[in-house]
């Protein structure tokens, strides 16, 4: 065991291995408020990655609604459940992880799903946390009924369980990007990676016998293209580019300036101590603070506070920063606000979008003598 | 070869004790193990050639007695001929995750060599079958045998070491079953599933679809084990065994020729599992097995309803010298 530097705990944990990060970690920022969980981001990843026999049930990218959904099955609940008791005292969570917990025997604690886990992918889709019993509900912000969508994918952890589990090393997360990838070839289908990793992100081919998971569509991004999924969001919730540790945060990266400068994006269940690379804005209509900190960590009241601020007009680099979201195919490196437009570069330098902080607003006539047609949507 | 020298175990241990259900007989005798005597400096040839196989066991080792042609059939009469080895098993604990508890606490080992090939046969107590691997929380009943040099040399019973590869054979249920069933898949277990569509094949019955269907449309990167030639994911199983080559913990390789064979069978209590290869290695570090002389040998199980995998296995307390009757 070794003692690495977690900071999305504020402390040093245990894990396997040494501290060994890539020299670019990439990530992604989801904004839950504006995930309306059409699943085009489900399609396109497996219309692309996992349409073959023995992926039938896989969802690489699942999109769940929080509090009831999940997939697989309570996969989070049960998670937590072996966990035990979370605290946090300010910043510093203060029990234990994932790997902390592990029992006598093993290097975390972990179980192992069931085919039948799998089965209910939309499970508790649209359901409030509470049962409506008042005839007339007003509605309010933060909402005291309320549901939101939570879409997950790998989160390509800097310390994961998957990785660390594999006695046979088939696991392995490239130094250049981060990416966590399974050797198709060296792996032998032990599933102990699939028992390790809390977020169930790996997968068992029954028809291969060997285990699969998100590729964060690696040949698109060693091109400089986001992956599939993040391409496809219809409701433009995500952001992908690279966070840096908080030391070597970077103001004008997109993603460093979400995760690290304003705070806004938080990792989901940071206290697993994989200090997963994928963020969350979180659901600014949720009442409850203990279910926010309980998934994303301390700091997620605070985080809605400042997104809020944002969408007030308050801090248009954060709005800018928000904006890129799904706005460009390529993988933005540096961005800038510069009067009423955000511009993002590519890593070369490449000018890769441009756009307003506010979408003019036109007005059509209701007749479109051109088309000799009555517009139904006329703004 | 320098693992040659051995001593007359003879009188040396207590007997052995079998397993229930194994078959094997309690108290086998000791006497008489090995004859011969030391040959030239160091070196032993061992001639003992017993016709009662109760004349012929090995303190801490199995001895591998000649017949005219080592069986491939656990029923095979000519195991008649092999004195049960009773090995001791335990919890392999240098890795995690391992087990709690042995699966059992001893196992019968039986061998015979015929001068070209050498057959093992290992029983042991398992309740219930687990011979499929197709649904996410199917793990298999299986079982291997170590093979290395030195002589019960223990540093190598943990898969060899960098210096010294051992070789493995390695018998898998679910191989047996997708031998004696054809490859086993979704449609095996999940009958009545439906399917659309498995892009990019083109069928009318896409149910019906097998991985040798998407090689015949050269379609194999749907099925990324097979298009790597990863052999779990092989959509023909022409054995039941595979042999391995490694070199420490986590380095177990597929071998490139799979020259093996064997076959495993459910007895009223648990299994009997024939495991062969021939005796002269062909692959870089595979190793040969020289009649007459004694090399190490360790064994181990796994029990697919605790979810054996990998390390969470159980094998031999140690390792034990092998004995090959010249
Ligand atoms: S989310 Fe799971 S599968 Fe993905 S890197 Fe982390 S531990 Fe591995
Ligand atoms: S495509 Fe975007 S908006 Fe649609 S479900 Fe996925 S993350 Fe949500």
């Amino acid at each position: 065991m070794a003692r690495v530097k977690n900071w999305q705990l504020g402390r040093e944990m245990s894990y396997w291995y040494p501290e060994a990060r890539p020299k670019k970690q990439f990530a992604a920022i989801f904004d839950t408020n504006k995930c309306i969980a059409c699943q085009t981001c489900t399609l396109a990843c497996k219309t692309t990655w996992t349409s073959g026999r023995g992926q039938e049930y896989m969802l690489w990218n699942n999109v769940e609604t929080k509090p009831w959904g999940s997939y697989p099955l309570a996969w989070d609940v049960r998670e937590l459940d072996l966990l035990g008791p979370q605290h946090w005292t300010g910043d510093t969570y203060t029990g234990k992880t994932i790997f902390e917990a592990a029992p006598e025997g093993k290097k975390n604690i972990g179980w192992t799903p069931n085919d039948m886990d799998y089965a209910y992918p939309n499970r508790g889709e649209d359901e409030v946390n509470v049962t409506i019993n008042v005839k007339r509900y007003h509605l309010k912000l933060p909402h005291d009924m309320w549901f939101f969508y939570l879409p997950r994918v790998c989160n390509h952890c800097t310390y994961p369980a998957c990785l660390q589990a594999c006695t046979r090393q088939s696991i392995y997360k490239r130094p250049e990007d981060g990416i966590v990838l399974v050797d198709q070839e060296r792996c032998r289908g032990y599933r102990i990676c699939f028992e390790a990793c809390p977020y169930k992100k790996i997968f068992y081919n029954h028809t291969t016998r060997v285990s699969e998971k998100c590729v964060f569509c690696f040949p698109a991004v060693e091109q400089g293209y986001q992956p599939r999924c993040m391409r496809n969001c219809i409701g433009k919730i995500r952001s992908f580019g690279f966070v840096s540790t908080p030391a070597n945060a970077r103001e004008d990266n997109p993603i460093d300036f979400l995760v690290h400068v304003r705070k806004v994006a938080k990792p989901l269940y940071p206290q697993f101590g994989l200090e997963p690379n994928v963020y969350y804005i979180p659901p600014i209509h949720v009442s409850s603070n203990d279910f926010l900190t309980m998934l994303f960590g301390a700091g997620a009241r605070h985080a809605i506070d400042t997104y809020r601020a944002a969408m007030e007009g308050d801090d248009p680099e954060l709005l800018g920063a928000l904006l890129l979201a799904v706005s460009t195919d390529r993988i933005i490196h540096r961005y800038q606000v510069t009067g009423d437009t955000v511009i993002g570069w590519a890593e070369d330098g490449e000018e890769v979008v441009r756009i307003p902080l506010k979408v003019p607003t036109i007005e059509r006539a209701p007749f479109d003598p051109d088309l000799n047609v009555y517009r139904h949507n006329i703004t | 070869m320098s693992d040659t020298t051995v001593t007359s175990p003879a009188g040396t241990a207590p007997a052995g004790t079998a397993p229930a259900g194994t078959g094997a007989a309690n108290g086998v005798s000791r006497r008489g193990l090995l004859a011969g005597g030391l040959a030239g400096a160091g070196a032993l040839a061992i001639t003992a050639c017993a016709a009662d196989p109760s004349d012929v066991s090995v303190s801490g080792g199995v001895w591998v007695a000649r017949v005219g042609r080592a069986p491939i059939e656990p029923a095979d009469a000519a195991w008649d001929r092999a004195a049960p080895t009773i090995v001791d098993m335990d919890v392999q604990v240098m890795v995690l995750p391992h087990r709690p508890a042995p699966l059992v606490a001893q196992i019968a080992v039986r061998a015979l060599h015929d001068g070209e090939t050498i057959s093992f046969r290992l029983d042991w107590d398992d309740p219930d079958t687990h011979d499929l691997t197709v649904r996410v929380d199917d793990f298999r009943d299986a079982c291997a045998v170590l093979l290395a040099g030195g002589e019960g040399d223990q540093g190598l019973r943990t898969m060899g070491s960098v210096d010294q590869p051992a070789t493995l054979l390695h018998w898998k249920a679910d191989w047996q079953r997708d031998m004696d069933l054809g490859v086993q898949g979704a449609a095996d277990v999940y009958p009545n599933r439906s399917i659309d569509v498995y892009p990019p094949l083109i069928s009318d019955a896409p149910r019906d679809l097998t991985p040798a269907d998407y090689e015949a449309a050269d379609a194999t990167e749907w099925l990324p084990g097979l298009h790597v030639g990863n052999p779990l994911s092989a959509s023909t199983r022409t054995a039941c065994v595979e042999k391995l080559t490694a070199r420490g913990f986590g380095t177990a390789t597929t071998a490139t020729k799979q020259n093996v064979a064997g076959r495993g069978e459910r007895t009223s209590s648990g299994w009997r599992v024939v495991l062969a290869k021939p005796l002269r290695g062909i692959e870089a570090d595979e190793f040969t097995l020289t009649p007459g002389h004694a090399h190490t040998c360790a064994f181990a199980l796994w029990s697919g309803a605790d979810q054996d995998a990998g390390g969470r296995k159980t094998p031999s307390k140690a390792a034990l010298r092998l004995l090959l009757e010249f």
